[in-house]
């Protein structure tokens, strides 16, 4: 049984449907990321999960019980907040022994409890400052002992790494996810930042206009998406639109399939697509701009199409860059590797991530 | 080759917008020679008249002297009076702080016309003299006719009217009811703007919504709530027009006593004494209660 | 808040209850004297009662044919004008000064400009007839002018520095990019943004000086009483709906005059 069910939950905020039939099963100890644009419902989601939303249709379990009813003070979960939400007028200690207070636990309880949490973040000598005296890393990691402490079943947080700075955050990151391995909760994280999913999470849950499009492993997201917004929303990708005719693709380099016929999408992320100077079999253009990003210059093809093809191409010591205006053939290197999707999508053919 | 344009000295055009703008105090300077003059002046005097005789008006002989601070100071009228005004003031600003704050409160939860409704209602009476504030409370509370015994005699609550006018119940409640707006407009300020997601953690710790009202909500308004008790204190410990019109002829306070000295006694020496007294220990009590709220609001303070 | 209105503990449910029951009598006890005033006024015989026995006019029509009252209305509203126009001379550009100021001190100044309010009314107006008769000058209208706006000077300088500190300094930057001098950019962009704040600043001292007793009893002329001043004596002598009447038209007064500040900057602005 699944630790947390999310069942054909749905809700609306007047016309506007916020969450539309969502369903999710997550086992004990998963991490998962629930990843996004604004506005895909993701926050909605988790706040509903935590009670602060009533959801007008569906349910939600945990451990088989459904808490959909409960209030937020009665359902066993813990929420960190994008703020952190650390209460300024006590000390961190009385932050942490918080919910433990609430539940008129016996004083020598707390203190070694709420001593335990301060060392597993280890902000033991921090115990008796204010919120405010402590930097945005440590008010996060205070934030987690405190919901930690009450050994919830799941733990949920909100974009818990914006407010920190950008050269801090992989390295919280992955301090992070050290932690809650060690404790063994189950979580789920909010984000829009698609790096952050990739680091944290044993499973993505793609969300957009209000439903859960792709849950999978962060590579198989990645190598297998099933949509356009998908294979656009994770990495880069260059979305070719081209049409399915008896097993083979009618585009100029023609890919095996087993699509039945009709429009497609051809998806192959930039690092799939070679480059070939002279004749090829492939789409033939002219190299237009280019960018340095280090290990790999990124070029972008006019083929003649709505978006440039974007290849990306390891340096390759001695050999200088290709000029803008080179005439090449930009091949898919992979085929195996390319990935093709039923119907044109309506983006048909934007190409960043 | 020297440039032509370079070499001419610039002329400053005194323009109204670099008169305001330019980040200089002359702006200023009017109001503060106005305050200097019509303000500190007239202050100083107050003081200094404490310390002489004033004869009819003027300075009479005698120059410096301590008799009238003394005579003040040595009478026990004046302190029983000083503790009158003391008390007054504390039960009617603890009591409007019991009535404001869940106005405040309940004002962030509204929305629409409702609120507006409920703004017209606190700001109004502060556009209203204070005069026909108090004579509200002299129609409802006083003696046989007065409206709360005229409905209680005929509820039949009461056999005898209630003697309520002319005492320091009435003034106390005129002084509750009329400070009201001054409590809630800073409470209200603070509240209408507080961050929901405290409470929301509060809850989601597992605190009940009246745990959450005292654990978090009114712990982190107690600044507002210190700077509110310490304005209506001040206002309600000064304030002579109350208890004169609700305590009657033969009922005083401090302030009262300030009024009658110089306007009704015309000893001007007496009335700057009893004036000076006053407002020294005004300071005092009000500088006594931002102190003690200052124990509450330790972690406002603190920095990184 | 749709978090407070899911189902809870009986507890909270008869917490709740109290509070709103709380809430709504201390609403009424807000409102309810200004109330029973009002419906007072309207009283036909010649004494209070509540609920009023009839509907009159008679008390307001006592209220214009009062010489008296009708005397002291012109004297206070002669003089409320005249305040309200020094305070706005004078608190306008303190404000400037105060908010765009580069100096030492300015804290202090700010701090000296808000000071009147920080003493009762009384101590202003004694301190003020004491001053006056130091230099032989008597309770007058113009001692009464004088010590009022000092006492006002306070709101203005408090309202127009609110709303200048809030102006987006880059708007300034941008008009001199777009080629204003200073005092163009003054005029059309500094100017209008603080027109309905000065305005609304104008419109409180004006009320506030119309109304006020604490400073009046010592420095107005006993033969020209201002409107509270007035009513001061009046109160104490005469039980009469009269004065409910005038308590009536006063309330009139101020709701009036928040329509005109909330049309300014709108009400929410004077709260904080």
């Amino acid at each position: 049984m699944s630790q947390l069910v999310i069942e054909n939950v749905s809700k609306e905020f007047g016309a506007l449907k916020v969450l539309q039939s969502c369903h999710l099963a997550v086992e004990k100890g998963q991490v998962v990321t629930l990843l996004g644009p604004s506005g895909c419902g993701k926050t909605t989601l988790l706040r509903s999960i935590a009670g602060f939303l009533q959801p007008d249709d569906g349910r939600i379990l945990v451990n088989g019980t459904d808490i959909s009813h409960l209030p937020p003070n009665r359902r066993d979960v813990g929420y960190v907040f994008q703020n952190y939400a650390l209460f300024p007028h006590l000390t961190i200690r009385d932050n942490i022994a918080y919910g433990l207070t609430i539940r008129r636990r016996p004083r020598e309880e707390i203190r070694r409890r709420v001593d335990e949490a301060l060392s597993l973040i280890a902000l033991s000598a921090f115990a008796d400052r204010f919120p405010k005296q402590l930097s945005g890393g440590q008010q996060q990691r205070v934030a987690i002992a405190r919901s930690l402490v009450l050994e919830p079943e799941v733990l949920l947080l909100d974009e818990p790494f914006n407010a920190l700075d950008a050269q801090l955050r992989l390295s919280m990151q992955i301090e992070l996810r050290k932690l809650i391995d060690r404790v063994g909760i189950t979580s789920i994280f909010v984000t829009h930042d698609q790096q952050e999913a990739m680091t944290l999470s044993d499973r993505i849950a793609i969300m957009r206009g209000g439903r859960i499009e792709q849950l999978g492993a962060p590579l198989d997201i990645y190598d297998r998406p099933r949509t356009d917004f998908v294979a656009d929303f994770i990495g880069r990708a260059n979305l070719l639109p081209t049409e399915v005719a008896g097993g083979r693709t009618r585009s100029p380099q023609p890919i095996a399939t087993e699509l039945p016929d009709g429009p497609a999408t051809l998806v192959a992320r930039p690092e799939n697509i070679e480059i070939v100077t002279g004749d090829a079999v492939g789409w033939s253009g002219m190299i237009g701009f280019s960018t340095a990003l280090g290990p790999v210059i990124e070029y972008e093809i006019d083929c003649g199409l709505r978006e440039p093809i974007r290849a990306a191409i390891p340096r390759q010591a001695g050999r200088a860059p290709l000029e803008p205006g080179t005439r090449v053939t930009a091949r898919v290197r992979d085929e195996a590797a390319a990935v093709l999707l039923p119907g044109r999508g309506a983006q048909g053919g934007t190409a960043h991530g | 080759m020297v440039d032509a344009t370079l070499m001419a000295p610039r002329r400053r055009r005194f323009s109204l917008a670099s008169f305001l703008d330019g980040g200089g105090f002359w702006p200023a300077v009017p109001a503060v020679l106005y305050l200097a003059v019509f303000m500190v002046a007239p202050i100083v005097t107050l003081l200094a008249f404490g310390f002489v005789t004033i004869d009819r008006g003027t300075v009479g002989e005698g120059g410096f002297t301590l008799a009238h601070m003394a005579g003040v100071l040595s009478d026990p009228l004046v302190w029983r009076l000083m503790w009158r005004s003391f008390w007054i003031a504390v039960v009617s600003t603890t009591l409007t702080l019991v009535f404001a704050y869940p106005v405040a409160y309940a004002y962030g939860h509204l929305k629409g016309i409702a609120r507006t409704l409920l703004l017209v209602a606190i700001i109004s009476p502060l556009l209203t003299s204070a005069l026909v504030r108090t004579y509200a409370w002299i129609v409802v509370l006083g003696g046989r006719r007065g409206l709360l015994n005229q409905t209680l005699l005929s509820l039949g609550i009461v056999d005898q009217p209630l003697q309520l006018l002319n005492t320091s119940t009435a003034v106390v409640i005129g002084m509750t009811q009329i400070h009201l707006p001054f409590m809630i407009l800073p409470l209200l300020a603070v509240l209408s703007e507080r961050d929901r997601r405290f409470e929301e953690a509060s809850l989601n710790l597992g605190a009940s919504e009246v745990s959450t009202f005292f654990r978090v909500v009114v712990p982190m308004s107690m600044p507002a709530i210190v700077a509110g008790f310490a304005l209506v204190f001040a206002v309600s410990y000064t304030n002579f027009i109350i208890p004169q019109l609700l305590g009657g002829g033969n009922y005083s306070t401090l302030a009262v006593q300030v009024y009658e000295q110089t306007i009704v006694v015309l000893d001007w020496s007496r009335g700057a004494a009893l004036a000076t007294l006053l407002l020294s220990t005004c300071f005092l009590f009000v500088f006594a209660i931002v102190a003690l709220g200052n124990c509450f609001t330790r972690w406002n303070e603190v920095r990184r | 808040m749709s978090v407070l209105r899911q189902t809870s503990t009986a507890g909270d449910r008869v917490a709740r209850a109290g509070f709103i029951a709380l809430t709504a009598f201390s609403v009424l006890l807000l409102v309810a004297p200004s109330l029973i005033v009002i419906a007072i006024s309207f009283e036909p015989r010649a004494y209070i009662a509540f609920p009023p026995s009839g509907f009159s006019w008679r008390w307001y029509a006592a209220v214009f044919q009062n010489q008296q009252l009708i005397d002291s209305v012109w004297v206070s509203l002669r003089i409320s004008v005249i305040v309200m126009l020094i305070c706005l001379a004078f608190g306008v550009p303190a404000a400037f000064a105060s908010v765009r100021g580069r100096f030492v001190g300015k804290a202090g100044l700010n701090a000296f400009l808000l000071s009147p309010q920080m003493m009762p009314g009384m101590v202003i107006g004694i301190a003020s007839l004491f001053f006056g008769a130091y230099i032989a000058f008597r309770a007058s209208d113009l001692m009464l002018v004088l010590s009022l706006s000092v006492f006002c000077l306070p709101f203005v300088v408090r309202i127009v520095m609110a709303r200048l500190s809030g102006l987006d300094p880059l708007l300034d930057e941008a008009s001199a990019n777009l080629g204003a001098g200073k005092l163009t950019t003054f005029r059309r962009v500094t100017l209008p943004q603080i027109a309905p704040a000065a305005f609304a600043a104008a419109a409180f001292t004006f009320i506030e000086a119309f109304d006020n007793v604490t400073v009046s009893l010592f420095t107005s002329d006993v033969r020209a009483r201002p409107l509270p001043v007035e009513l001061y004596y009046l109160v104490q002598f005469d039980s009469s709906p009269i004065i409910a009447a005038i308590s009536a038209l006063e309330i009139g007064l101020s709701f009036l005059v928040m329509l005109v500040i909330a049309k300014a900057v709108g009400l929410d602005r004077l709260a904080r």
